[in-house]
């Protein structure tokens, strides 16, 4: 048996997933997001701000009861009401209830943005984190591929926008699958038999199935690939005609995507589906090609799609209200940080105890980052002061620009 | 190919377990068309990264279970793990497009000769059992109502009835020798076992016309005579 936590326990101990970030990391998350968002509020989405907690009864009408996202909120009681309360383990539940509520009556489509962290209960050794700090976008009461388009086209350009340049969009349309298996009258067993298999790209568990369900999924499987090939060979099968909505709007999408960014690599897979339960349309993820210095295998950045903004079940468990059409993504920051090249350093400069403020007003009107000196020191020992606290200049009496500290003591001016 | 006029070419990781699928593996590999370095076949060797003939392709070799690890994190790209192993870790980040053929087993739950004449498994409630498939063996019996009380293991899982360590165990079982050696009998086939080409997600999704050729050319040589 092993020890338990609390007798071993370090006093800076944190939680499995619960990290403190430092600087310089802190800062250069906290620079990009704003980008993004900047880039987004942009392109016309408004930033709203929903609360970290509300009641679970909300929360979940919009997750889903018994789902993925609801085993991975955590709930605490609520002293003042009585009420259980769930932290959000998503955005998109909560923006969607903003949409569906307070904002019902604004003017459709409706363009909203969003900044913060979410948690989850649990996390697995590939995704540690269990709070994540997510940015993204929702584009709700549009359901024509343009609305599509635009969301995956703000996702690749405000990526690129951070430099990140090794981007891969991999497209998925989730509901193709299971309308496919309806429209062959698959039972339930069998159904979820070739899901299982189609999650893990097991041709032979797909084979074993039989007859056309396993011909034409096995096909669509093997299709995955670059968007213009696979395209191809999915406007080239013949299918149920139910699934002719799915193939059509999927189809427009690419096009118009591949059209308006004809550089960004689009990839297609037509039987993804693990990760987008809450998706009814075309969906994707976006990838970094190669993560800097490790492998190449390629990291994700986020991942987005269309959906019912509002659709809620009642307790009985109808669906009462069918929601508004929706498209959106997120992003994550902590992989976007691995993957944005580094802002470049700024200069830092010491100001010696009782240098004129108006002098250190300047130099950061310049453009320089300035430490006051908070004890009066002699000359030397301002400059020994300055090199202990990392800067690479010191203000002195005499000369008008910030003068360069080398180790050895020699000195010469420069500018930021 | 477009992949020769990428002005790099970036390196692929193939991971391979060590031991018996290894030796079964060897055949295939040469109709692949993988040469490893010599020092591969060196089982004294420390090395654990190997050259291959094909300049942006090396290998490593590593315990069966590590192979699935190595490729669900994309250290690896691609790899050579039975479905046990994957059934095991159930990693969102793995594709296993192939089956291999190789390796051939099945994973079982087997239980000394003599309990299994009197024993009534409608009764159950709790089991103990030893294994070395915690995962596997708690959603096998969690599916019939059964909450399966797990003992870790890594090796010798035959020795555990006979020392009173648990009644059951649920191991690999190829011909039977093992099990019945040790007064054990196989009662319940959990899965048929066979080694897969497995591939990490992130990898397939971006360098699809690469991976999807090394499948072909797998999926070749595992049919060819």
């Amino acid at each position: 048996m092993s020890v338990p936590l609390h007798q071993t326990r370090h006093r800076a101990l944190l939680p499995v997933g619960l990290p403190d970030v430092l600087p310089p990391d802190a800062g250069h998350e906290a620079a990009l997001m704003e980008r993004l968002m900047a880039s987004f509020a942009s392109h016309g989405y408004q930033r709203v701000k929903p609360p970290l907690l509300e009641f679970t009864d909300s929360l979940l009408a919009g997750i889903g009861a018994d789902t993925t996202l609801s085993h991975q909120t955590f709930r605490v009681l609520d002293p003042q009401s009585g009420m259980m309360m769930g932290i959000r383990p998503d955005f998109t539940p909560q923006v969607a209830r903003i949409a569906g509520s307070r904002l019902s009556q604004a003017p459709r489509p409706l363009r909203l943005a969003y900044c913060g962290q979410v948690l989850r209960v649990a996390s697995s050794q590939i995704q540690p984190e269990r709070q994540i700090d997510q940015v993204g976008v929702e584009l709700i009461g549009a359901s024509q591929p343009e609305a599509d388009a635009e969301i995956i086209l703000l996702a690749a350009n405000s990526l690129a926008g951070l430099g990140i340049i090794s981007l891969s969009v991999d497209l998925c349309m989730p509901t193709l699958v299971p309308t496919l298996c309806q429209a062959w009258g698959l039972d339930p067993d069998t159904t979820e038999r070739l899901r299982q298999a189609l999650d893990r790209k097991d041709a032979a568990g797909v084979a074993a199935v039989g007859g056309e369900p396993a011909l034409v999924l096995g096909r669509l499987m093997a299709a995955a690939g670059l968007a213009d090939g696979a395209l191809e060979t999915l406007e080239a099968m013949p299918l149920p005609a139910a699934a002719e909505p799915d193939r059509q709007h999927l189809a427009q999408v690419v096009r118009l995507v591949r059209h308006a960014a004809p550089h960004l690599m689009v990839t297609l897979d037509l039987v993804e589906y693990r990760g987008f339960e809450y998706q009814d349309g075309v969906s994707f993820t976006l990838f970094s090609r190669g993560r800097g210095g490790e492998s190449g295998s390629g990291l994700e950045l986020g991942n987005g799609g269309r959906y019912r903004a509002g659709a809620t079940q009642d307790i009985r468990g109808e669906k009462d209200i069918p929601g508004e059409p929706a498209t959106g993504f997120t992003l994550y920051a902590n992989a976007v940080v691995k993957t944005a090249p580094p802002p470049e350093a700024r200069s830092q400069v010491y100001l010696p105890h009782g240098t004129d403020p108006q002098k250190g007003e300047q130099l950061r009107a310049d453009g320089w980052v300035t430490l006051a000196g908070l004890a009066l020191l002699a000359e030397a020992e301002a400059k020994a002061e300055a090199i202990r606290l990392g800067c690479g200049f010191i203000v002195t009496s005499r000369d008008a620009r910030p003068v360069k500290l080398a180790d050895d003591g020699s000195a010469k001016t420069s500018t930021p | 190919m477009t992949a020769k006029s990428e002005p790099v070419q970036e390196e692929l990781v193939l991971a391979l377990p060590k031991g018996r699928i290894l030796d079964e593996l060897r055949p295939l590999l040469d109709r692949v068309g993988i040469i490893p370095e010599p020092e591969f076949d060196n089982d004294n060797s420390r090395h654990l990264k190997f050259k291959t003939n094909l300049p942006h392709l090396s290998l490593i070799r590593v315990r069966s279970f590590d192979v699935a690890t190595f490729v669900a994190f994309g250290a690896a790209h691609l790899g050579v793990a039975g479905n046990d192993v994957i059934m095991e870790f159930d990693y969102s980040e793995l594709y296993a497009p192939l089956d291999l053929g190789i390796g051939r087993c099945r994973l079982s739950v087997a239980e000394p000769v003599a309990l299994s004449q009197t024993d009534d498994p409608q009764r159950w409630s709790h089991v103990r059992v030893a294994t070395k498939y915690p995962e596997i063996t708690r959603r096998h019996f969690a599916a019939r109502g059964v909450q399966a009380e797990c003992v870790k293991l890594n090796g010798a899982m035959e020795l555990a009835p006979a020392l009173g360590l648990c009644h059951r165990i649920v191991d690999l079982v190829s011909s039977g020798a093992t099990l019945r050696a040790n007064g054990l009998k196989e009662v319940e086939e959990i899965t048929a076992v066979t080694s897969r080409l497995i591939v990490n997600r992130a990898a397939f999704k971006t360098r699809p016309e690469e991976l999807h050729r090394w499948i072909e050319t797998f999926r070749e040589a595992t049919h060819a005579p």
